[in-house]
């Protein structure tokens, strides 16, 4: 550590650490700080290490730099040359930005990936504490067969991640507040920027022509702002602004759309102009006698409206515009509108389809599928009774049928309720006994469900346990067919991993429920479940050393 | 307010097969169809004084036929009507009146009767219907709580099973609380469809105090019984039967095609005639020596 085997990228002098004046040195892959005339680096880190750089703000008296590690410590460095102390903070400061995104460890995304799965599953987690924590299983294997999904979804979802569009409103959303002296202050993000950039590819051109030539990015954008390309009415555009040119970009722009029209055969644009039906319904067209004294006020409407027509329309455009690499520069700078690369879409045979579209419609179309496969039954009568099993059905002779019912029509001849004396007041008792609590209608009625007699605690942890044990059969099973060496050595590192977990686990909270009294016999189908495990490696240990007899 | 009340109605369904009525006659002189009448009217006249906004319905159950008693086509209303005289409030004696008339009518009828069993699945499917036609007729933003009392006499009849199965579903369907009295025997069908819609299942032992049985357990509507201690649910038997025996097996084979219940594995379904491919189990392969001919 102390042998300088690096390539030196930076050395800066001056810089205090720990109230100590020091150098400090920023190597190929390290960062390193040494004090004042000695040889050795009591601060060392690799940039694998670091997590983010900090700086102090402009304002501050102390210009400081600091380093925060991915272990959450972090180190401060103090640049105390009173007059190349800021040009030096911020040349570290950029070497570190290119430096420190190369070192960015791989290991660490598997780390965050492994935390987010156990945070976001709550199961997983309590089966992780449960098998990991307490040394049942090593954490390799729990994550053996768990990892290797989630990696294939991470790099498939980073891959294929989705553009974000432009909000139509981001020139709006910067809404400037004052500045308490008549001034006014724009806040600009970099997404702001962004969008700006994508929708006008004639600012982005200004942009690059004036930055930072002529112009710092401050003073681009205060141009930008106080510019009467940016304000609701392009009057004075004459002046010598570097954005009256965009204005007129934009004109023509606007023409050339206009001209292309839209391709769809469906869409008819002339006819949404206003119509007038009557005297006093809809607008009357002015007559042609005032066309060239337009109102101010119609001629500034017609430029806001033109203005606002074209905006949304290179919002668009940019956004169906692919973010396409720099090679492809030239045919943005030229195409300023972004119909013209649509037009190349709009071929004769969209037509021919959208046309179609309109015409045909799939549901009365003849039905010309294959037909289905009908269920053809020999013994249909067997479903008239169902599933039910035969009862015998007592005979009754058709005298016996002719009697009952003779005697019923009698009886009901002189059928006339009599209410008041429906049954006497013995039987009633007698039946209002049984229905009582403890009669003879109401036994069985108290038994109380498993459910109801374990508490929910015991009822959680038994539930731990079966997910647990789930987990470690589920390993112990797959072994077999025991094929491979790997296999074997898994199997009897799954089987004591069984045993251990029967007897960490499985005997603390029998014993557990034993000193509550309670009957139920809960672990019983986890012993069935651990003793199929344990004798079926029995079997298989068995006829292994059978095997090599 | 009125119009916020709930409306329950009752229908009651009430087995009236004569030749089970006619043996019971002569078998316990002390319970005849007359008393069981009797007991059934003093229930609905309890349910329709419970709440002015209940409703009610009787449906008596034949071989071959099933009959509204109440209410009645033929009832004309407004004229004629015979006041009891004793003051009783004057839906109940018209409704008692009613009935009685209907089911003399009913019974004196000459009917040559082919078959001998209720016709239960009919008088039900009725029940359904006329529970969903008046729940139509109700305001808008009115609740309905409607429940069927089957009160059986004579056993299941096992050929009515497919109907009475979609009938007990449609009831599920429409919230229909179906419950059931058994006079003589258990029937299978009736418990799994009380268990299905989740009503009440109950045979009881004294027939002679069938009035009080039914006003203690069959009177309160559902949402009054979870206030109270009722007999507890029966446990059904769900086993299936196998369609080659009839046995109750609780482990058989489905056909995938018809969804016929057997015992015994067979490689054709004897109800669709479709044949299955089964797996072979692999043999072990010996392994063959070449011969080679030398020439």
């Amino acid at each position: 550590m102390a042998s300088l085997s690096e390539e030196v990228l930076l050395v800066v002098k001056r810089v205090r650490q720990r109230k100590q004046d020091g150098t400090l040195y920023l190597m190929a892959e390290r960062i390193a700080w040494g004090p004042e005339g000695k040889d050795r680096f009591p601060v060392s880190h690799l940039y694998a290490d670091i997590r983010c750089q900090k700086i102090s703000p402009d304002g501050k008296a102390k210009i400081q730099l600091q380093l925060v590690l991915h272990t959450g410590e972090s180190s401060t460095f103090h640049f105390a040359n009173e007059s190349t102390a800021l040009k030096d903070r911020d040349a570290t400061k950029e070497l570190l930005q290119q430096l420190l995104p190369r070192f960015k460890k791989k290991a660490n995304k598997e780390l965050e990936e492994k935390n987010r799965m156990l945070q976001e599953d709550p199961v997983l987690f309590q089966l992780y504490k449960d098998l990991v924590v307490s040394q049942v299983i090593s954490a390799e294997e729990f994550w053996a067969n768990r990892l290797s999904l989630s990696s294939v979804e991470h790099s498939l979802s980073n891959d294929s991640k989705q553009e974000v569009g432009i909000s139509a409103a981001f020139l709006a959303d910067i809404r400037p507040q004052t500045d308490g002296c008549n001034g006014l202050r724009y806040n600009l993000t970099s997404d702001i920027i962004e969008s700006i950039f994508r929708t006008y590819p004639t600012v982005k051109q200004k942009y690059a022509e004036n930055v930072p030539h002529n112009l710092t990015e401050k003073e681009f954008w205060t141009h930008f702002f106080q510019s009467h390309y940016f304000h609701r009415d392009r009057l004075n555009t004459g002046q010598q602004d570097i954005f009256s040119e965009c204005a007129k970009q934009d004109e023509k722009g606007l023409k050339s759309m206009v001209t292309q029209g839209v391709k769809n055969p469906m869409v008819d644009l002339l006819a949404l102009e206003d119509k007038t039906l009557d005297e006093g319904y809809g607008t009357a067209a002015a007559p042609s006698t005032s066309n060239v004294t337009k109102t101010l006020r119609e001629n500034s409407n017609c430029a806001i409206i033109k203005r606002f027509n074209h905006h949304s329309a290179m919002v668009l455009a940019a956004g169906l515009r692919r973010a396409e690499p720099c090679s492809d520069q030239t045919s943005e700078t030229s195409s300023t509108d972004g119909n013209s690369r649509d037009s190349d879409f709009f071929q004769p045979p969209l037509k021919k389809v959208k046309l179609q579209e309109a015409i045909e419609y799939d549901d009365l179309q003849s039905d010309c599928r294959r037909k289905p496969i009908s269920l053809n039954l020999k013994k249909s009568d067997r479903y008239s009774h169902g599933p039910v099993p035969l009862q015998s059905q007592p005979y009754t002779s058709s005298q016996d049928i002719l009697n009952s019912i003779a005697v019923i029509q009698q009886e009901m001849k002189s059928y006339k309720p009599r209410l008041t004396q429906v049954m006497s007041s013995s039987a009633a008792s007698s039946a209002i006994t049984s229905l009582s609590p403890g009669g003879v209608l109401m036994q069985g009625g108290s038994q109380q469900t498993v459910n109801q007699l374990v508490p929910s605690d015991l009822q959680s942890e038994l539930k731990h346990l079966y997910t647990a044990a789930g987990e470690l059969l589920r390993h112990f099973w797959t072994c077999f067919p025991v094929n491979t060496l790997f296999l074997e050595e898994k199997v009897v590192k799954m089987q004591s991993n069984l045993e251990r977990f029967q007897l960490t686990k499985l005997r603390p909270f029998q014993e557990k429920i034993q000193r509550q009294y309670l009957s139920a016999n809960l672990t019983a189908h986890l012993e069935e479940m651990l003793q199929a495990a344990y004798s079926k490696f029995q079997a298989w240990q068995s006829r292994r050393m059978m095997r090599k007899t | 307010m009125e119009s916020e009340d709930e409306i329950n109605i009752l229908v009651i369904v009430i087995d009236i097969n004569p030749i089970w009525w006619g043996q019971q006659a002569q078998r316990e002189p002390k319970f005849t169809l007359s008393k069981c009448l009797d007991a059934v009217m003093v229930l609905a006249n309890s349910h329709m004084v419970m709440a002015r906004t209940n409703k009610l319905a009787i449906i008596a159950s034949l071989y071959q036929e099933s009959h509204f008693l109440y209410p009645s086509k033929n009832w004309k209303s407004g004229d004629d009507i015979a006041s009891s005289g004793d003051g009783k409030y004057e839906l109940l004696s018209v409704a008692n009146d009613l009935f009685a008339e209907q089911i003399k009518k009913l019974i004196d009828r000459k009917v040559n009767c082919t078959q001998t069993e209720t016709l239960l699945a009919g008088s039900l499917s009725r029940a359904l219907c006329y529970i969903n036609r008046v729940s139509k007729e109700v305001d808008a933003g009115q609740d309905m709580k409607s429940r069927i009392l089957v009160i059986k006499a004579a056993e299941d009849c096992t050929l009515q099973y497919m109907n009475f199965m979609n009938v007990v579903f449609a009831a599920q369907k429409k919230n229909v609380l179906m419950d059931a009295c058994m006079l003589d025997m258990d029937s299978g069908l009736l418990q799994q469809a009380c268990d299905i819609t989740g009503g009440l299942y109950l045979k009881i032992p004294q027939k002679i105090a069938l009035a009080q049985y039914l006003l203690w357990v069959f009177l309160p509507d559902a949402d009054q019984r979870s206030h109270l201690l009722l007999p507890p649910p029966v446990h059904v038997d769900y086993r299936a039967a196998c369609f080659c025996h009839r046995n109750l097996i609780e482990i058989g084979y489905v056909c995938s095609v018809c969804l016929s219940i057997f015992c015994n594995f067979s490689p054709i379904c004897t109800t669709c005639e479709t044949a299955f491919k089964m797996p072979l189990p692999q043999m072990a392969k010996t392994k063959k020596k070449k011969v080679k001919t030398v020439n």
